[in-house]
């Protein structure tokens, strides 16, 4: 167990003040709540790039026909990770109902990417080999190569506001974006940063579909977590960003806390660098460690987040880990997977599944899973499938994020205090 | 049908370059000692790795559900799997 | 009281060798640690930079055994190897009893992006069934990282931070974070790096990087108005940080106290560039600064300035700034002997606490009226109780660590 020695008690109360979201499912989050409550998963055939010679041809991709007008900038030098960032940080900030003034100054972002503008790279990279391979050895110009970096998202988006605060983007994989607002929350609590902004971002590319096939994680049909006969995760695309602010300047501007974010933790299973342990032991001490951070205790969880992969080995894991946190009553605990319906967004997946998290407890319902299917009874979880279930308590949510290289992040959001409910009425 | 030693010593070879073996000679692979665990002290990754590998050698593909541990439990179970699937292949060859 | 976090232990590895009496011999000596690059992939520029920072001795060994060695990228070994390093050097035998307790936090650039290059090789060459498993566990940002955790059982946060030049002066500031609000006891910090042929051909594409010029010698020239880019370095520095009580009650030595950590963002700045938002950085490393006893108190700079033109120019205005009319500290500039990206300002500037000397470049310095002063040369300062550390990341980013000896 952690020991419960943390410096003396946060002088602020950390709350959510907006959310933004680009998912397969839209380039906002009203379109993307509606496309979780509707159980229908975005999972199916795509064209971001030529796929014929891969193992498996499903994935979720953000619809470009719709999409939200660039940010400004050199349109070379904006990758598609870039555009979502920036359009679900805009988003988030006017939900927030920050606009004007010099709240830059102390406003920092904390972003998450586990592949920048990779998607872009590759555009370069292939045109490199097609020049190594021909007789003249012309490059395409570098602008294209830009944004490739894992630091290009979150830059964007700093930019973009005209952020003054410190700026820091984690790459841990998958848990990326859950580690990133990890941080944030830190850096409210402890007075680093009035404003945070926290997300994450990341586009569909060659380099995981690949990568993700080559170690046989890839699902030939959209993904199916928890279910008997998964085999496997489906890659998806997006960002998902969210405002965190100390409570009281949320109230004194008059604007509503959307939710609190109550606790995190991050840790490591330092066992294998692509397969979870076995027991979920990281996990679980993440979950244990954010409820202690939370000051909660298991039983206060009223609805899981899962990271639910659909990989056959996440899924026990986590199911394992489950079961040791929340004993028997895991067997009665709400558990869905976001991932069932947009994919594995990756470095972003962490951020777009602590938005559905902020929706669910907002709305008092947890959003389905797809129907179709057999529930694996090695599961010992009560999964929401088909359609929303309505909560009778909706106080407390964890949303997990359990990532290659063993990195695991735990995020615990309320029901913002009852006083502010009044408030805001 | 005792398969061919050649596909044996090409599986050592194989074990040593695709798998990063450095100091390890291919013929000090015995043919039944195990590939994961004790023995040699294989994983997952390696398993993939060296179904990559085998593909990529002896042009035959591999399904996932096939990398268990039967197939690969040594070199002469290995030998014995990639014999079968080209004799396989080469039955279609001759029938089509 | 306020917990304060301590650095006990360095490890250090790069072009200059092992360890830190290595480093400390690099800079005494004031030549960059620069070797000739495999220009075989033909995509250097003609006239451009043929010199890196590079690690010669690659032999790891001594670290890591054949048997983990052989699934680890580079920069997972460089990782590895100095956190093994550093652990002894912090009088630490092993982490793995109370490893929940302990993080990583560990910053690189561009990750390992020699094991990138060969999988999308594969991916383009080959075709997609033919990429390698290993390339891409080994190629994500992460994996030095998780690769540490797991050789000495570290199972606390273990947190990758990508922000170029400032990320590991983040990483310092997250670890040192996380141990005083008691969430680790310990903390690996520090920043990993590697360079392969095709990263240097194109950061020289990109005109990151210093090169030959009419009688002009390819040298990095932090703050020189000759300068006209970066000497690119590979190589991993770890620190071991820890709550100054608890090293003290083991009778640890300890190397340095973190006193502040900070950042900010330049929104002036373009996708890969140095933007031009001095006032407003001042402003933040001012408000940092007086959180500690401003800037009365700082008797050097560790400088990030790297022979960048624009990031140079940024930096020398971020601290006049700073100082306004005072006179400025001694200003040392370590990439211009260990290169940039390999954390080598953070190692450097540890040693710079301990007077290690930061010798003279070959030749002597030419002032940039738009500077207006040169890098500090020769012995270490006299004064040398509290030392800044800067870095300004191309894109925006920025980030400072005001380090404090401890004696």
């Amino acid at each position: 167990m952690p020991r419960v020695d943390r410096a003396p008690p946060s002088p602020r109360t950390v709350v959510v003040s907006g959310l933004g979201a680009v998912t397969p499912f839209g380039w906002d989050t009203s379109s993307t709540w509606n496309g979780l409550r509707s159980g229908k998963t975005a999972i199916g055939p795509f064209d971001r790039f030529d796929h014929s010679g891969y193992r498996t041809h499903v994935a979720a991709q953000v619809d470009l026909a719709h999409a939200a007008p660039r940010p400004r900038g050199k349109p070379a030098r904006i990758s598609l990770a870039d555009r979502y960032a920036v359009c679900a940080a805009r988003e988030a900030l006017s939900q927030a109902g920050l606009g004007g003034g010099d709240w830059t100054r102390r406003a920092g972002v904390f972003f998450g990417s586990s592949t920048g503008g990779m998607l872009e790279n590759e555009r370069y990279f292939e045109a490199l080999l097609a020049a190594e391979g021909g007789p003249k050895r012309r490059l395409p110009p570098m602008s294209i190569l830009a944004p490739q970096q894992y630091n290009a998202p979150g830059d964007a988006v700093a930019r973009a506001l005209g952020i003054g605060g410190p700026v820091q983007t984690v790459s841990a994989a998958c848990a990326s974006g859950a580690m990133a607002i990890g941080d944030a929350l830190r850096a409210v609590r402890s007075g680093e940063v009035d404003t945070a902004i926290a997300g994450g971002s990341d586009s569909l590319c060659r380099l995981t579909y690949a990568g993700f096939n080559a170690l046989r994680s890839v699902d030939e049909r959209p993904c199916r977590p928890f279910r008997k006969d998964r085999a496997g995760l489906s890659i998806g695309e997006g960002a998902g960003v969210i405002v965190l602010e100390p409570l009281e300047r949320v109230l004194a501007r008059g604007a509503r806390p959307l939710a609190l974010a109550a606790g995190e933790a991050a840790t490591c299973d330092a066992f294998h660098m692509t397969a979870p342990h076995p027991q979920g032991a990281g996990a679980a001490e993440a979950i244990r460690a954010a409820l202690v951070d939370a000051q909660l205790d298991p039983g206060d969880i009223d609805f899981v987040n899962a990271h639910g992969t659909g990989t056959p080995l996440n899924d026990l894991a986590e199911c394992e880990a489950l079961a040791s946190v929340f004993g028997e009553r895991a067997r009665q605990l709400p558990v869905t997977s976001t991932k069932s319906l947009v994919g594995h967004l990756l470095g972003s997946a962490g951020a777009v599944e602590a938005v559905a998290t902020v929706l669910c407890l907002i709305a008092g319902e947890v959003h389905p899973m797809p129907a179709e299917g057999e529930s694996d009874p090695a599961i010992g979880v009560q999964l929401v499938l088909g359609s929303p279930v309505k909560l009778e308590r909706a106080r407390h949510a964890l949303s997990t994020s359990l990532a290659f290289g063993g990195a695991n992040a735990a995020l615990i959001f309320s029901r913002p205090p009852r006083r502010n409910d009044r408030d805001a009425d | 049908m005792p398969e061919s030693p050649t596909i044996r010593s090409k599986i050592k070879s194989l074990l040593v370059s695709a798998l990063r073996l450095d100091g390890l000679a291919p013929s000090d692979i015995a043919d039944d000692s195990p590939l994961f665990g004790e023995g040699l002290g294989l994983d997952s990754v390696d398993a993939l790795e060296l179904v990559v590998a085998l593909e990529k050698e002896f042009k035959i593909p591999i399904q996932s559900h096939e990398v268990g541990r039967e197939a690969f439990a040594s070199v002469g179970a290995l030998a014995a799997f990639i014999e079968g699937r080209l004799a396989a292949a080469g039955n279609a060859d001759a029938a089509s | 009281m306020r917990i304060e976090t301590v650095v006990t232990g360095l490890g250090t590895i790069g072009p200059y060798g092992f360890g830190r009496e290595a480093l400390a011999k690099a800079l005494a000596s004031g030549k960059p640690v620069a070797s000739e690059v495999d220009r075989g992939t033909g995509w250097h520029r003609e006239g451009g930079s043929r010199l890196a920072a590079l690690i010669r001795e690659r032999d790891l060994s001594r670290w890591i055994p054949p048997a983990a060695a052989r699934r680890m990228s580079f920069p997972s070994k460089l990782a590895v190897a100095a956190g093994k390093m550093a652990l002894p050097d912090a009088g630490i035998e092993t982490v793995a009893t109370e490893g929940g307790r302990v993080g990583v936090y560990l910053a690189t650039a561009f990750g390992p992006v020699h094991n990138t290059e060969k999988l999308l090789r594969q991916i383009f060459l080959e075709g997609a069934e033919a990429a390698q498993p290993f390339y891409f566990s080994e190629c994500v940002a992460n994996t030095p990282a998780a690769q540490l955790a797991i050789a000495v059982g570290a199972r606390g946060p273990n947190v990758t931070i990508v922000q170029r030049e400032s990320g590991p002066l983040l990483a310092v500031g997250r670890g040192a974070q996380a141990v005083r609000e008691g969430r680790v006891d310990r903390a690996l910090a520090g920043a990993v790096e590697e360079i392969p042929p095709l990263l240097h051909a194109l950061l020289g594409r990109f005109g990151a990087l210093a090169h030959e010029e009419e009688k002009l010698a390819e040298n990095p020239r932090p703050f020189d108005r000759r300068r006209n880019g970066i000497l690119a370095g590979e190589g991993a520095s770890l620190l071991v940080l820890e709550r100054e009580d608890a090293a003290l009650a083991r009778g640890a030595r300890i190397l340095a106290r973190v006193k502040w950590s900070g950042g900010a963002f330049d929104a002036t700045a373009g996708v890969t560039d140095w933007g031009e938002g001095h006032d407003a950085l001042a402003g933040a490393l001012r408000a940092g600064l007086q959180t500690a006893g401003g800037i009365a108190g700082v008797s050097a700079v560790v400088s990030g300035a790297s022979g960048a033109k624009r990031g140079d120019l940024l930096e020398a205005r971020v601290l006049k700034a700073v100082w306004g009319d005072l006179p400025l500290p001694p200003v040392m500039t370590p990439k211009a002997v260990t290169g940039e990206y390999g954390g080598g300002t953070l190692a450097a500037g540890l040693l710079a606490l301990e007077g290690a000397a930061l010798a003279p470049l070959p030749e002597p310095p030419e002032i940039d009226p738009e500077i207006g002063f040169a890098q500090h040369r020769g012995a270490a300062p006299e004064n040398r109780a509290r030392v800044l550390l800067t870095g300004l990341a191309s894109g925006g980013a920025a980030a400072w660590l005001l380090l404090e000896r401890a004696s």
